[in-house]
């Protein structure tokens, strides 16, 4: 073994080439999916629920429906999707992280000299990545039986919205990661996602008297955002930019108080 | 004391090079905004929006305030750095020459963009001109070098005459406290406003949405920009001078960031209602709220900036250095893109990035080729690259800039960590009391205490985790925040779970990918002695192949220093004595390695020098011998007749004391005492000799230190 030198320009402590640095978010990325993916407590209810309950409502529910007005079937299918995109970004994240803070690798996270936020983006990345995975599904099912009736490049818009969609509900995981225990993360995010699904309109279209209380629940105004994409004419209850704005908003308040805790208590 | 410096000085020069982008974001949204008079901009866009407008507006409210209190900060550094004389000529030539030179180049394609975009905005006809302010003179975006020129005059010029006025610096001292004082209380982001607000309503004409109104048609001073930003420049030359206003900036970023975003709210709701100032109530009421929205995103960005961007990095280095001539050159650039695409029928959202994208990318470029490596670049920011250098700075030495990249080799007189005169309190608790300790090249220190005695806080000090109340932590020779020296570190704590998901390998090849040059991932195994297992997932090891697991996640970098907190918990005598190999042969390679632990003997087998920590103070440290000796003592209990006063002065007695019938003997010759005590007592019964254990020796330790 050759003896080391101690000085701080040896290639120990040199910055990293951009490369290595590009490697070292991927590998953080890589293992991030791997993990998730191997737990089936979490993958399954996540991957499956979701494209099991549209198919649910799209053919026996609401078949009849969607039959009679195509807008009642992209409704739907937003509906769903908001569902399947959302629920790995705040479960996967939110429960993570909390993990992570109680078995203490989040410290030694902070001690080591991963570049910084590679966690973040980690984290993020997976969120989409198995957004999609949980989301391919149901284009497919929807597509095979017609049950969605859009072109191509409104099912392209309506997915690219639904994706970067994902984002507000990656910042509240986080923000559910950092508020919570690892084994109370779960029980919390479900507080938080179940009620906004059922007020919000996602299941079962709302009476008019509801309507108040929806700009309450981001899932609202990404299934918004979604059907604008998607160029719907019906049920379109505020201007996009309204939901854009909205959803940039609770990004911004969600990573604000995940910030303020982590910086309090790391 | 120089890295702290060095660390203000990074986060703020990142906040004026982002003041200074986002001028140029700023002045390309000018054309997109809805409701622009003709003639007001050079270009008005076939697609506007609201929203950038809004957004325009926002940054309209700080970014120029926040440039002068930078500006100030600098300001006062460099006239203590350099001296009045030295001060001028510096600034003359990095303001006035760019100023005059820029104005020069600048102002006659400025003019004819602007005369090409009037006319066309009045179909095709020059509109006669209004009446033009007193001492008219087109200053253009360069009228902040003019402004900042004229600042630093008053401003000297007042330094002196204070200087001669308050000679015991009494008046100055109350100042100080002041400034400090009213940036934690956050009387400051309250108050500073005013004197801009009482401006801003004594204007006859006064439209919301300009904020401060530009001074650049004319020479002559104007009272709301001359107010305004100097009290933004003012303000920051006496943060430089009060010791612990940046700390104070420092810790309040979030609520003045929030105070700063509850005021914009309001003043974007307000505009929205009526965008013309009319005189009266509102008027008085939105020149104060904008004063405090104001110094509210200046301080709460400064903060924010203090707090997360405190290390020298290469790519702010390189934006802050290319800043200057960026914000000096854009405008031209800007306005003929705009004024190209604004009859294109595209949306904004494409039209707007577009115009950021290409100018960002000739202003870069530019500066990369045209600026860095010679003269100008020389000229502006004090010092020129040579070509090719790509992104990586200069060793310093000839920069005269005030933010300097971290000493090459800075590790002096073999310490590769220390902490000194160490505070540390946990609310009522203190953890650790000014304790100091080093870690000397090549060593292995094995720091022992009981439980609580602040071990593991010693080890969090140092690996950056958490800061000291008092004292100066050092890893590498530099702060333990900063990345290059934590890429020297390895470490394996204590009640650290892995993701259970993830085999040892992946965590090993995950870990080695944040090092510069780490070992293989093969040969991290084979040195932590776990290639049998490593394909396992790690929730499903052992608690001592965790342990060994979590060993080989710390060697992985090649650490210059190893910090292992208590790392043979739970493992059996052969992964105790492999681990122990490994870390045999990571000392012979050179690495330094802090060790805590419960086990004696491991510190006697592997350690250099040996600190006893307790109650938050080292009570003894020393060599491996002087600890045997140390261990070599007994604890003798027996029932006596003898009294505890006749026993202390036998040879080989260190301590007695006497509890109930029971007396207790701490002797180093066990066999001599115990033969004199059968002697001297008849009737002496339940005798128990054991060897003195490590607690015993840290009571009496800790009896000695007090």
């Amino acid at each position: 073994m050759n003896s080391m030198t101690l000085s701080l320009n040896d290639s120990t402590l040199a910055a990293p080439t951009s490369r290595r640095i590009f490697a070292a978010y991927l590998a953080e990325t890589r293992y991030e999916l791997m993990r998730q993916l191997r737990n089936p407590g979490l993958a399954i209810p996540v991957l499956i629920l979701p494209v099991g309950l549209y198919c649910l409502f799209a053919f026996a529910v609401g078949a009849e429906w969607i039959a009679k007005d195509a807008n009642v079937g992209t409704y739907l299918f937003a509906a769903f999707a908001v569902m399947a995109v959302s629920m790995p970004a705040l479960f996967g994240i939110g429960a993570t992280l909390a993990v992570e803070r109680d078995s203490g690798l989040f410290r030694l996270k902070r001690a080591q000299p991963a570049p910084a936020g590679a966690w973040l983006v980690a984290k993020i990345a997976c969120g989409i990545g198995l957004g999609i995975i949980s989301y391919t599904p149901m284009v497919i099912v929807a597509l095979a039986s017609g049950k969605l009736a859009l072109t191509t490049a409104q099912l392209a818009a309506m997915s690219g919205a639904l994706l970067t969609g994902t984002i507000p509900f990656c910042a509240m995981g986080l923000m559910v990661g950092t508020l919570v225990s690892g084994s109370a993360a779960p029980g919390y995010a479900n507080l938080l996602y179940l009620p906004g699904c059922y007020l919000s309109g996602l299941f079962f279209p709302l009476p008019a008297s509801m309507y108040w209380q929806t700009p309450i629940w981001p899932h609202f105004h990404l299934q918004q955002m979604a059907m604008h994409a998607a160029g719907a004419t019906k049920f379109l209850r505020e201007p996009i930019l309204m939901a854009v704005a909205s959803l940039v908003g609770y990004t911004v308040l969600f990573s604000a108080v995940a910030i303020w805790r982590l910086a309090r208590k790391g | 004391m120089n890295n702290t410096i060095d660390s203000r000085l990074h986060a703020l020069d990142a906040v004026r090079s982002f003041a200074l982008l986002l001028g140029v974001a700023f002045h390309a949204a000018l054309s997109f905004l809805p409701g622009t008079p003709p003639g007001a901009w050079f270009a008005t866009d076939n697609s506007t929006n609201q929203f950038l407008g809004d957004a325009a507006f926002v940054t309209h409210i700080f970014r120029m305030s926040l440039f002068f209190f930078i500006a100030g900060y600098f300001g006062r550094l460099l006239y203590q750095k350099l001296g009045a004389g030295s001060f001028w000529a510096n600034r003359l030539k990095r303001i006035l020459i760019p100023l005059v030179a820029g104005w020069v180049i600048l102002s006659p394609i400025i003019s004819y963009l602007w005369i090409k975009g009037i006319t066309r905005a009045f179909g095709g006809t020059l509109p006669p001109m209004p009446a033009m302010p007193a001492g008219f003179f087109p200053l253009g975006h360069l009228w902040f070098l003019y402004q900042l020129l004229l600042i630093y005059v008053v401003v000297i010029s007042v330094r002196s005459l204070v200087a001669r006025l308050d000679p015991a610096q009494k008046l100055r001292g109350l100042v100080d406290r002041a400034v400090s004082g009213s940036i934690r209380t956050m009387a400051g982001t309250f108050t500073l406003g005013l004197p801009v607000a009482a401006a801003l309503m004594s204007l006859p004409f006064w439209i919301y949405w300009m904020g401060i109104p530009t001074p650049d048609m004319t020479l002559m001073p104007q009272i709301p920009a001359s107010v305004g930003f100097g009290t933004a420049f003012v303000f920051g030359w006496l943060v430089h001078r009060s010791n612990d206003a940046l700390a104070a900036i420092a810790q309040r970023w979030i609520s003045n960031l929030g105070v700063a975003i509850v005021a914009t709210g309001w003043l974007l709701h307000s505009m929205h209602l009526e965008p013309m100032a009319q005189p009266g109530l509102t008027k008085t009421v939105y020149a104060l709220v904008f004063g405090v929205a104001s110094w509210g995103w200046v301080l709460g960005l400064t903060g924010a900036a203090l707090r997360f961007l405190p290390n020298y990095s290469a790519t702010r280095r390189y934006l802050a250095d290319a800043s200057y001539w960026i914000y000096l050159a854009h405008l031209p650039l800007v306005v003929a893109l705009q004024m190209w695409v604004s009859d294109w029928p595209l949306h904004w959202s494409v039209k707007y990035p577009f115009i950021l994208v290409v100018s960002f990318a000739v202003l870069f470029a530019s500066y990369h080729y045209l600026v860095r490596p010679t003269f100008i670049g020389a000229l502006l920011n004090g010092r020129k690259y040579p070509r090719n250098s790509g992104r990586k700075p200069l060793p310093p030495g000839s920069t005269p800039s005030p933010a300097s990249p971290p000493p090459a080799d800075p590790i002096n007189g073999g310490a590769v960590a220390q902490l000194r005169g160490i505070t540390k309190r946990f609310g009522a608790v203190t953890a650790l009391n000014s304790i100091d300790i080093e870690v000397r090249r090549g060593e292995l220190l094995a720091v022992l205490g009981p439980n609580g005695a602040g071990k593991s806080t010693a080890i969090s000090l140092w690996l950056g985790l958490i800061e000291p109340d008092a004292g100066a932590v050092t890893l590498l020779g530099g702060e333990p925040q900063d990345i290059a020296r934590r890429r020297g570190l390895g470490v394996m704590m204590q009640d650290v779970e892995m993701p259970k998901e993830l085999h040892a390998r992946e965590l090993v090849a995950l870990a080695s990918s944040y090092y510069s040059n780490p070992l293989t991932v093969e040969e991290t195994l084979k040195r932590a002695g776990i290639a049998q297992f490593a394909d396992r997932p790690y929730g499903k090891l052992s608690g001592g192949q965790k342990r060994q697991a979590q060993f080989a996640v710390a060697i992985c970098g090649r650490p210059k220093v190893l910090f292992l907190d208590e790392p043979t918990v739970g493992l059996d005598v052969q992964a105790r004595q492999a681990l122990w190999k490994s870390i045999r042969a990571l000392l012979a390679d050179g690495c330094s390695i802090v060790l805590t632990t419960h086990y004696l003997e491991e510190a006697e087998a592997l350690a250099n020098r040996v600190a006893v920590i307790h109650k938050g103070r080292v009570i003894a440290s020393g060599s491996v011998d002087d600890m045997r000796a140390l261990v070599a003592r007994r604890q003798i209990t027996c029932e006596s007749t003898l009294t505890a006063d006749e026993v202390r002065g036998w040879p080989g007695v260190v301590d007695v004391s006497h509890d109930e019938a029971r007396l207790k003997i701490t002797a180093t010759d066990a066999e001599g005492v115990v033969r004199r005590l059968l002697a001297s007592d008849a009737k002496l019964a339940r005798l128990d000799v054991r060897q003195a254990g490590l607690n015993e020796a840290f009571t009496e330790l800790t009896r000695e230190a007090t």
